[in-house]
């Protein structure tokens, strides 16, 4: 009476079937490394080279933060901007497509699938391909980089923000409806009091986000900081490169700090007004 | 005002309706004074990013015909073209194993209810250098050490991969129940083999879940990397653009759109099954008591 137990399902079997698995993708990727020249040698490098390198990386050169920081400090300012400027025009772009990619706001289901494939265009485009056609466009600067980065929020926050929109409480809705509403004050009183709270809290997570994605954008050509620091790089001044990255590391700290303490405040606020 | 609707409303001194319109009236100043410091905010920042309504329209303008010389694409550098891309995904496929696997112990030893203080926290700061330190800040570094190439693109991915993984699965196993690994440690079992029957197996599917979303990751940053001098097919597509070769450049865009399509695809597929793996069970079972209770 025992019950059938199919061989596959035995632990003996099962540990032969993973252990052959991970031999077999072992052997492709190290077949594909041998095809692609990725061997150990290439790691290779001059120990008194080395040696050299380090010297001309260290001490970084801390007197640019005091001497002639003025452009230093604006490209932080640049970098900071770009990212904030990009979260809240995107935020709000990202809102507004989202009530029409929902599917419990949305004005027609055609709209919606139209909207809809939008984003996911928006969410899957590198943002090194957005970046090098609109420099072309728009010319080399800080704008281009916002342009790009604000693509990327939309298309990320959009499809994050109707996914939302379609999980609220259909009651709430209803009963404002019964009371004769419109579909705007439906959105406005049951929908939007719903999904602020999180859509504001997520805004704060993609500002972190941009300013992350803004320094990349800033080497190719987009301003800020990252633009000072591939020029610093291309010039071979390393201790201002490293200069600059202790200043980027802190930046990204700092902001991530300021942001998970603010998105925190925001998330629990609702709980503690009603008490 | 004697048929007013409300007529406690117009006498004023009713403490409840007084308190409602003191609230009132502090939540509309503060949603002013919030809209004033965003407009405020908006308007210093687009200053300095040098918002240009004219030249973004000029854009438009310029932009399109710059597009048309994108189409059509230049199928005869398609075959010289897979090769880089072939490179850019085994970069992030091997930068991804490198740091599922390297994560494990780093995690292990910045969880505050396994590692010693001192151990935990340089883990713990190393972790958050990795996190705070952008890739291309990396790869800018590693060009200068080891020259051009993929070598210092997988160095970057890699160490990016673990201090993202080790950050998650830290954070994963702080939250493991203690009694269950008392339980285990109950047995008789040493520290390892807590951490190898108590902690191993219920990390494990977050981690390859993790470790998939990061592959995907990984090959969007493969790309920016090798822009910046790491090779593979981002390298191309910059090469293209910089020498105008326009309808090159729209080939390695195309290749990579379907390269970064393909591996989300995958790796939605893949995650879904790992975390689905559990949830069937569940699901069976569900099924089958209830199908007994029917009976």
């Amino acid at each position: 009476m025992t019950p059938a137990m199919p061989n596959s399902a035995l632990p003996s079997r099962k540990l032969l079937t993973s252990a052959l698995s991970l031999v077999a993708t072992l052997a492709l990727l190290l077949a594909l490394c041998w095809y692609l020249d990725l061997t150990p040698s290439s790691f290779e490098m001059d120990g008194s080279f080395l040696f050299d390198l380090t010297q001309q990386f260290f001490p970084p050169r801390f007197s640019l933060y005091w001497n002639h920081s003025s452009l230093l400090w604006l490209s932080v300012l640049d970098t900071l901007s770009m990212a904030f400027l990009a979260t809240v025009c995107g935020g709000a772009i990202a809102m507004a497509l989202a009530f029409l990619a929902a599917s419990n706001t949305t004005p027609h289901p055609v709209v919606r699938l139209a909207v809809r494939s939008l984003l996911v265009m928006q969410r899957s485009i590198p943002q090194l391909i957005v970046v090098l056609v609109l420099l072309l466009a728009v010319g080399i600067g800080p704008f281009a980089a916002v342009l790009t980065l604000l693509i990327g929020s939309v298309g990320m926050f959009g499809k994050f923000f109707a996914d939302a929109i379609e999980q609220v409480d259909k009651g709430t809705s209803e009963s404002v409806q019964s009371l004769g509403s419109t579909k705007l004050q439906t959105i406005r009183y049951a929908i939007l009091p719903q999904v602020l709270p999180s859509f504001v809290a997520n805004l704060f997570y993609a500002f972190d986000n941009n300013l992350r994605a803004a320094i990349p954008l800033g080497v190719f050509g987009g301003g800020g900081i990252g633009f000072q620091l591939a020029v610093a790089h291309d010039l071979l001044h390393y201790h201002d490169v490293m200069a600059y990255t202790l200043l980027i590391i802190v930046m990204i700290a700092v902001m991530e700090r300021v942001s998970d303490w603010v998105r925190r405040g925001i998330i629990t606020q609702p709980a503690s007004s009603h008490a | 005002m004697a048929t007013s609707l409300f007529p406690s409303a117009t006498a004023a001194v009713e403490p409840p309706f007084l308190e409602w319109r003191t609230r009132l009236v502090r939540q509309r100043w503060r949603q002013v004074a919030t809209g004033g410091t965003i407009a405020l905010l908006v308007a210093i920042t687009a200053w300095r990013c040098q918002v240009n309504l004219a030249s973004f329209l000029l854009g438009i303008d310029k932009g399109v015909p710059i597009f048309g010389l994108f189409f059509p694409p230049d199928w005869a550098s398609l075959p010289s073209m897979l090769k880089p891309m072939l490179v850019t995904l085994v970069l992030a496929m091997i930068a991804t194993i490198l740091g599922i696997v390297l994560s494990v112990p780093c995690a292990l030893g910045a969880s505050s209810n396994l590692a010693p203080t001192p151990i935990r926290l340089i883990l713990r700061f190393f972790i958050a250098l990795e996190r705070g330190l952008p890739e291309v800040v990396q790869i800018l570094i590693l060009v200068a050490v080891f020259g051009l190439g993929v070598i210092p693109a997988l160095i970057a991915l890699s160490l990016s991969s673990i201090g993202m993984l080790a950050k998650l699965l830290a954070d994963a196993i702080e939250e493991i129940d203690p009694n269950m690994l008392e339980a285990v440690a109950g047995t008789g079992a040493t520290t390892i083999q807590v951490i190898r029957y108590a902690i191993i197996p219920h990390i494990l599917p977050a981690l390859l879940a993790n470790g998939l979303f990061r592959f995907e990751f990984n090959v969007r940053a493969g790309v920016i990397l090798g822009a910046i001098g790491g090779g593979g097919i981002g390298y191309i597509m910059r090469s293209d653009m910089l020498t105008l070769d326009y309808q090159a450049a729209c080939m390695a865009t195309l290749l990579t759109l379907s390269m970064v399509f393909a591996t989300e695809r995958l790796s939605d597929f893949l995650r879904a099954r790992i975390l689905d793996g559990g949830q069937m069970r569940r699901g069976r079972q569900r099924r089958s008591i209830a199908g007994a209770a029917a009976q």
